[in-house]
């Protein structure tokens, strides 16, 4: 029975996404969009530890299994699938979702549950590639210049992540001889490519948690994508790359050179998401810089866990992962409903998001302070502790700045549909405060009772307090803050289009000289010649 | 190094080796007897019997384990002349068969000959080369002798040229005497390699020249000669200079038969000369030569068709960028001691790339095409909202698209795990980066046709003839089997095995 | 010096005339004559190889012969082709060149083709 669950996970989806050809299909969108991730839910809460499912009818056998990080990610990537789906019918007040919009919906989300099961390096690759290509189809529905701007980025750096990925695959397939995770991670610390491969692997999976710098594609993407899209992009598409490092990462091996490195980056990418966070205005940009700061808090607690050969870290680390899904989930759609909300009915959309949002600082009893508890541990209690907690800091402050963003967003009477609206986001956001406390015994080990604690509670309080003095600080220096561009970096890019520019027209010259018949000929009879001497050179 | 083939008794099954070349000469010369309209009607017919006979031979070389040989004449080399069939061959012809089909059912209704006329030139011409171009590949991919492969790489060449200048412009009628100019060319450096061969070791059998050659001052100079003959005749960088303006010109289903075997079959008489006539060479730097050629062509070629402001260039360019992968084979398979693994890998993904780059090139021109018919134009500026109004060819096309970025599933993505794993084997890292690098110009050029084809409109699109549904479902089956073969397990390996020396002592599973 | 060498000789300059025809001159008319010149310098070539495996008996081994047969043929339906393609362009365009860079550049004897 599980066993069918695991393989169903995927499944569903893509059969529901190849049966869209029909149209009557299309026209239901809504049940689909909310039914299609149910298997995946189930099988999170089912399936036992030991299931191993493998499929030998392809070229290569796939093998499905479920580990207890995994099954932390999928279930709540679940939820977010159908909260997400449930609010995207509801917007549409009845009109039927474009059959694109299905489809690529529908096939993103086969690859999101696909990248949380796959236990082996072909079947990864492939959800990978699914949860990653066809969201294109996604950011781009709004149409707009600012859409497919976004989504000519998001394509460019997605197709870049997947081909470093490839090349990582191929060195670890090469070190392990398997196709199997396991085995190519059991060779990888003795492989003789060890450190181009976690190089590859790191650079590839950290594209899609966007590590600075290559963290440009999300706030663009993030902001001119729909809100419901948004959600699941930015909850649970996102953690594919975060199960990528854990699954691929070889956590049990001491590796200190690597695991500095990646903990520097992900430390610095923490207080830089927030530096330019700040700065922004619209809330799906700030929401966008707070993934990319909580995004860099996991990279340093993977890098913690690397170089110390923790192997304890990966739970804790997708602890802290399905955290962020539903509550970052929960805080786009927050967007979308105070959007519809007049003044006078905000309050219901701030109150809840504000804790949501606090918990991201590290607010007492919520999620966001269990999942610090959690990783603690692991990062220490030396300097990448403290600044750990600093980040916390800065979280708070750039937090405070979204909810005060989001007051500010709403419209100027209740939009038609507005109740209906909320009962997604509500019940998402109910998720994201009472999943955590009902996760923190897996994740941890440890009792709830620990969160409890006077000092666990004063070692959370503290952070946030410091992020409130700075949020009041921001406040009196809002008019002298230096205004960047969303997606920062990327206005650099303006700078290297005259150089592409230069290079396609040194090529169409080249090409123009190349197709002159006597160059063409005589090259010809160069490359005789010089086959020949490579013939004879090596007698 | 491994032990040359001796040349092989001829099998019972060898007659089919005869009638898959003889079918399609035959029905030239109905049709010339016959003429008119009737020239489709061979055409038709023959299709379904050549496919039949691919087959055939490939389920004999799957069930037997060995390879088709068979004696004109009775007569054994070096007196007579071998036909053979090893896995490559068969893999080609099914390839060849199949694409035929496929372009032959999607261009009945381009090139249908009109009521009323008893007999019009274009539709006559492409029938008639159609079937004469099937039975030059069928000689190119089982010919055992170095002459009876430059008679088969000429009815290849005059085949193909007339077929570029079928609409009769001076453009065409330009890059058509283009093309043939420099294909002669390559012909006479081929023969002038041919009579050094001939001169120096007394045959041209191929099996017999593999025990006897060795690389002295006039094998080397014979062998360059010939590599640089074909290698212009393959438009390989930087000799392509002909083929942009030849694939771009031609009316679309001559196009995609162009692109997707015209091509191969040059490429496959180097691999004959290199792994088979002449073995060893991939040990040496000449190897690494071609395969820092084919480098360029795959930069080259992807950045030119970044550039291109029309469709068809566009995929014309990428014909040419595509062509590189295929010469990796050569300076991977080299290194003495190479593991047999390393040698399957890298026999497998240059097959696979040729196959499945034929069947996505072949898909991609047709569905040009379509668009083309449809728009009335092939801007890429022009090219939004064509999802809409073209569903399953915009579909075909990505599908296409997909298989030659390289992206999983695909055959294109197999092609290049294996020579990304065999670079990092034989520790030639430079290859892999190549890999890379075209992998994401690849992503560029095709995400410039596919975006702009799957958003909504600026404005509405002008009236717009749709194409017949069952040209557009011969475009989506082309587009499927080009992805399929990275999914599928058609047992390539097990039949790229037979016959072929280098990896012949792999036990097929 | 024997007559083998001699023609083998001989062989070489008609090819290097062919080949440099081939290369310089942009009239395409002129590339197809020397093609043939090429053609025939290696077709003489193949005589000499003939002549050289003469068995006792024979004047010249037949299978290089066979070949120079087939191959002459083979050049005679490329050089067909290529004049009628030749003779199309010239009536669409009334000239015949291929590269029009090198149109600017030849001398006024390029008319008459």
């Amino acid at each position: 029975m599980s066993e069918s669950l695991l393989v169903a996970a995927p499944a569903l989806p893509l059969v529901l996404a190849v049966a869209c050809l029909w149209r009557p299909l299309r026209e239901w969108a809504g049940g689909l969009l909310i039914l299609a991730p149910v298997p995946a839910l189930a099988a999170a809460l089912v399936v036992r530890r030991s299931s191993v499912v493998t499929l030998q009818h392809g070229l290569v056998p796939i093998t499905f299994a479920l580990d207890v990080p995994g099954a932390m990610l999928l279930g709540v990537s679940a939820l977010l699938w159908i909260a997400a789906g449930a609010y995207a019918c509801l917007r549409r007040c009845g009109q039927p979702l474009g059959g694109q919009a299905v489809v690529c919906w529908l096939l993103t989300l086969c690859g999101s549950v696909g990248v949380f099961i796959a236990a082996d390096m072909a079947s990864f690759f492939m959800a990978y590639a699914l949860v990653s290509l066809p969201a294109w189809g996604l950011v781009v529905l709004d149409d707009t210049e600012r859409a497919h701007r976004a989504g000519a980025i998001y394509v460019a750096f997605a197709v870049l992540g997947e081909t470093l990925l490839l090349i990582g695959f191929a060195l670890l397939a090469a070190a392990g001889d398997s196709l199997l995770i396991r085995d190519a991670l059991a060779a990888l610390p003795h492989s003789p490519w060890r450190g181009m491969t976690l190089a590859l692997l790191i650079a590839g999976f950290g594209m899609k948690i966007a590590l600075i710098p290559l963290h440009v594609w999300m706030p663009p993407t993030y902001r001119a994508a729909p809100i419901s899209v948004a959600a699941v992009l930015s909850g649970a598409a996102v953690k594919a790359g975060v199960i990528g490092l854990i699954r691929f990462l070889p956590l049990g091996t001491v590796l200190p050179g690597a695991g500095e490195a990646l903990a520097a980056v992900g430390l610095f990418g923490a207080f830089y998401g927030v530096a330019i966070g700040v700065t922004q205005e619209h809330p799906k940009t700030i929401l966008a810089y707070s993934s990319v700061s909580q995004m860099g808090v996991i990279a340093a607690v993977l890098g913690m866990g690397l170089g110390a050969g923790d192997g304890g870290a990966a739970t804790a680390v997708a602890f802290y992962g399905a955290q962020h899904v539903l509550v970052k989930g929960a805080l786009f759609l927050a967007v979308g409903v105070a959007a519809t909300n007049s003044r006078r009915q905000l309050w219901r959309v701030i109150v809840p998001a504000a804790v949501l949002a606090l918990g991201l600082g590290g607010l007492p009893l919520t999620g966001g302070a269990l999942a610090k508890l959690a990783v603690k541990g692991v990062l220490g209690g030396g300097i990448v502790g403290m600044l750990a907690n600093l980040s916390a800091a800065a979280s708070t402050l750039l937090m405070i700045h979204f909810v005060h963003r989001l007051a500010g967003s709403s419209a100027v009477e209740d939009a038609a549909g507005g109740r209906e609206l909320a009962l997604p986001w509500l019940l998402l956001a109910a998720a994201a405060v009472a999943i955590p406390w009902l996760l923190f015994p897996l994740a941890t080990g440890g009792s709830r009772l620990a969160a409890l604690h006077p000092v666990s509670i004063w070692a959370s309080l503290w952070p946030v307090l410091i992020g409130a003095g700075l949020a009041l600080l921001r406040r009196q220096f809002e008019r002298r803050l230096p205004r960047f561009p969303e997606g920062d970096l990327l206005a650099l890019g303006k700078y290297a289009m005259p150089a592409a520019m230069r290079i396609g027209e040194a090529s169409e010259r080249l090409e123009a000289g190349l197709s002159r018949w006597p160059v063409a000929s005589l090259l010809l009879l160069a490359a005789a010649l010089l086959l020949g001497g490579g013939i004879l050179i090596a007698r | 190094m491994m032990a040359p083939a001796l040349p092989d008794m001829p099998t019972a099954g060898g007659f089919l080796l005869v009638l898959a070349i003889m079918l399609p000469i035959a029905g030239v010369l109905l049709q010339f007897m016959l003429g008119g309209r009737q020239a489709e009607r061979i055409a038709l017919l023959v299709m379904p019997a050549g496919l039949a006979v691919a087959v055939a031979v490939t389920a004999a070389l799957m069930l037997s384990g060995r390879p088709l040989v068979y004696h004109l004449g009775n007569l054994a080399p070096p007196l007579g002349l071998a036909l053979r069939a090893d896995g490559f061959s068969a893999l080609m012809l099914m390839t060849t068969a199949l694409i035929v089909s496929a372009i032959g059912l999607f261009a009945r209704a381009d090139f249908a000959t009109p009521t009323g006329t008893v007999e019009a030139r274009a539709p006559f011409v492409f029938w008639t080369l159609l079937l004469a171009l099937w039975g030059a590949l069928a000689v190119v991919f089982l010919g055992q002798d170095l002459f009876t492969l430059y008679v088969g790489l000429e009815l290849l060449t005059f085949g193909a040229v007339p077929l570029v200048s079928l609409d009769g412009r001076a453009e065409t009628l330009t890059a058509a005497l283009r093309y043939l100019l420099f294909a002669l060319f390559g012909s006479a450096l081929f023969l002038a390699g041919t009579v050094l061969f001939y001169g120096e070791y007394g045959t041209l059998d191929i099996a017999l020249l593999a025990t006897r050659t060795h690389p002295d001052t006039t094998s080397a100079i014979a062998v360059a000669m010939m590599t640089a003959g074909l290698l212009a005749k393959t438009a390989l960088f930087p000799f392509h200079l002909w083929l942009p303006p030849a694939h771009a010109g031609a009316p679309a289903p001559a196009s995609a038969l162009l692109s997707s075997l015209v091509v191969k079959g040059p490429f496959f008489l180097v691999v004959r000369l290199w792994f088979g006539a002449m073995p060893g060479l991939t040990d040496l730097p000449a190897a690494q030569l071609l395969g820092a050629l084919g480098a360029g062509a795959v930069l080259f070629g992807s950045v030119l068709a970044l550039c291109q402001p029309r469709l068809k260039p566009l995929i014309a360019y990428s014909t040419v960028a595509q062509l590189g992968y295929l010469f990796l084979m050569f300076p991977l398979a080299g290194g003495v001691g190479l593991p047999a693994s390393v040698r399957m890998a890298v026999w497998t993904g240059g097959a696979v790339q040729a196959v499945s780059h034929a069947f996505a090139k072949a898909a991609m021109f047709a569905g040009a095409g379509l668009i083309g018919q449809a728009l009335g134009h092939d801007r890429i500026s022009g090219l939004r909202g064509v999802g809409r109004a073209l569903p399953v060819t915009t579909f075909a096309v990505a599908f296409a698209g997909l298989s030659l970025m390289g992206l999983p599933p695909s055959g294109g993505f197999m092609a290049k795990w294996l020579l990304v794993r065999a670079s990092i084997a034989t520790a030639q890292w430079w290859w892999a980066a190549l890999v890379f690098a075209g992998g994401l110009l690849a992503g560029g050029y095709i995400f410039r046709i596919i975006a702009p084809a799957l958003s909504a409109p600026e404005k509405p699109l002008p009236a717009i003839r749709t194409p017949a549904r069952r040209r557009e479902v011969v475009v989506l089956a082309l587009a499927l089997i080009s992805v399929l073969l990275g999914v599928v397990p058609f047992g390539l390996t097990t039949l790229l095995a037979v016959g072929n020396p280098t990896i012949a002592h792999i036990v097929p599973r | 010096m024997n007559a083998e060498v001699l023609f083998g000789l001989a062989g070489a300059v008609l090819a290097g005339l062919g080949l440099y025809g081939l290369v310089a001159d942009p009239a395409p008319l002129r590339k197809l004559l020397a093609f043939n010149l090429l053609g025939g310098g290696v077709f003489l070539v193949f005589g000499v190889v003939a002549r050289r495996g003469a068995a006792a008996g024979l004047g010249g081994d037949p299978v290089p012969q066979a070949l120079v047969i087939t191959g002459l043929v083979v050049a005679f339906a490329a050089t067909a082709l290529a004049v009628a393609l030749l003779r199309l362009l010239f009536e669409r365009t009334g000239q015949t060149l291929l590269d029009t860079a090198a149109q600017e550049r030849t001398s006024p004897d390029q008319a008459d083709g």
